[in-house]
């Protein structure tokens, strides 16, 4: 169905990976939660042990800054 | 290339829902996009709503189908002023569609316009119909993990009925999780159990849209 209207397949969505550093089980939790809560945001994935972490975000509806602002008020870093 | 084709389409279709949206203001009628998977129970959450609210809101319903009059026919044995739009197989709803079915509707004459869109956790999602709020409709037989995995639906919707709530028991779905994960993804959202068989939170849900008509006039 999605396929031969084209919706969802170019939401506008881009996908971001990147490390970030210093990670307990309960930030990474705590960060995801906070991730799904912004507007645009559909998919979030953290690796707690190696920081490896995905966003599946819309620029349209978040800032990049903003997303990177969840990590650090919880004093971790991004390294994009 | 084709992605532009794709971009336009949706620039046109939020400039029909913006001219939508305009004359729903005009009107003062306070319009709600009903969305949800096939056989979520959204024709069934309106009949329940027609019982309780027909005689005290003035409602007509906009029916969203592939092909054919079947829930149109539902609405109709309550007397409740309603339009099918047939997609012919396409899978949502549009602003334009809307618009046109929009100009045989005595907007006068309602209160609430609810339009049931084609049933499917995704594409509607993505499609403004100039609506005021949209309302999403989960059972349980779908699943406690489908919120994750259709995320838009939720991100996008101001209320999200979890309905069925009568088989929770049978079909291994967990509530607490479900609404966790509604919350995580729309802080704010409403989540609202109900069941159209016994009749469970749909006095909740019928607040809630009166209490949508009395801000949309003003009151
Ligand atoms: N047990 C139970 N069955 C329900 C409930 N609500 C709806 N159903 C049944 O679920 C089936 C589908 O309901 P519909 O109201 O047609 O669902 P819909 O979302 O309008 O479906 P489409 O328009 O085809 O997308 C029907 O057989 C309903 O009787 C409920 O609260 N409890
Ligand atoms: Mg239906
Ligand atoms: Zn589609």
């Amino acid at each position: 169905m999605c396929k031969e209207c084209g919706c969802g397949e170019t939401n506008g969505n881009t996908r971001l990976q990147f490390t970030v550093e210093g990670y307990t089980e309960e930030l990474a939790k705590d960060v995801e939660k906070a991730l799904f809560g912004l507007p645009g945001v559909l998919f979030v994935h953290i690796h707690a042990h190696d920081g490896e972490t995905t966003v599946d975000y819309a620029p349209k509806k978040t800032k990049l800054m903003d997303i990177l602002g969840v990590f650090q008020k919880r004093g971790l870093e991004a390294q994009l | 290339m084709e992605i532009k084709v794709i971009k336009n389409i949706l620039g046109e279709n939020d400039r029909f829902a913006a001219e939508n949206m305009a004359l729903f203001k005009d009107k003062n009628v306070f319009v709600v996009n009903f969305m949800g998977s096939p056989g979520a129970g959204k024709t069934s959450v309106l009949e329940r709503t027609m019982e309780k609210l027909g005689s005290t809101l003035r409602m007509a319903v906009i029916e969203g189908d592939l092909f054919t009059s079947k829930d149109a026919d539902r609405i109709d044995k309550y007397g409740v002023p309603v339009i099918q739009i047939n997609t012919a197989g396409g899978c949502h709803l549009d602003a334009n569609m809307v618009q046109k079915t929009a100009k045989d509707i005595d907007l006068d004459a309602l209160d609430l316009l609810v339009i049931e869109n084609v049933g499917n956790l995704v594409c509607p999602a993505e499609f403004a119909l100039g609506e005021d709020a949209r309302a999403v409709v989960l059972s349980v037989t779908e699943g406690d993990d489908k919120p994750m995995k259709y995320p838009l639906m939720f991100k996008e919707s101001e209320i999200a009925l979890i309905n069925k709530i009568d088989l929770a028991p049978y079909c291994n779905f967990d509530r607490k999780s479900a609404k966790e994960d509604i919350e995580m993804l729309h802080p704010g959202i409403v989540v609202q159990e109900v069941s159209c068989t016994t009749g469970e939170g749909i006095d909740a849900w019928c607040d809630w849209l009166k209490a949508g008509v009395a801000k949309k006039k003003g009151q």
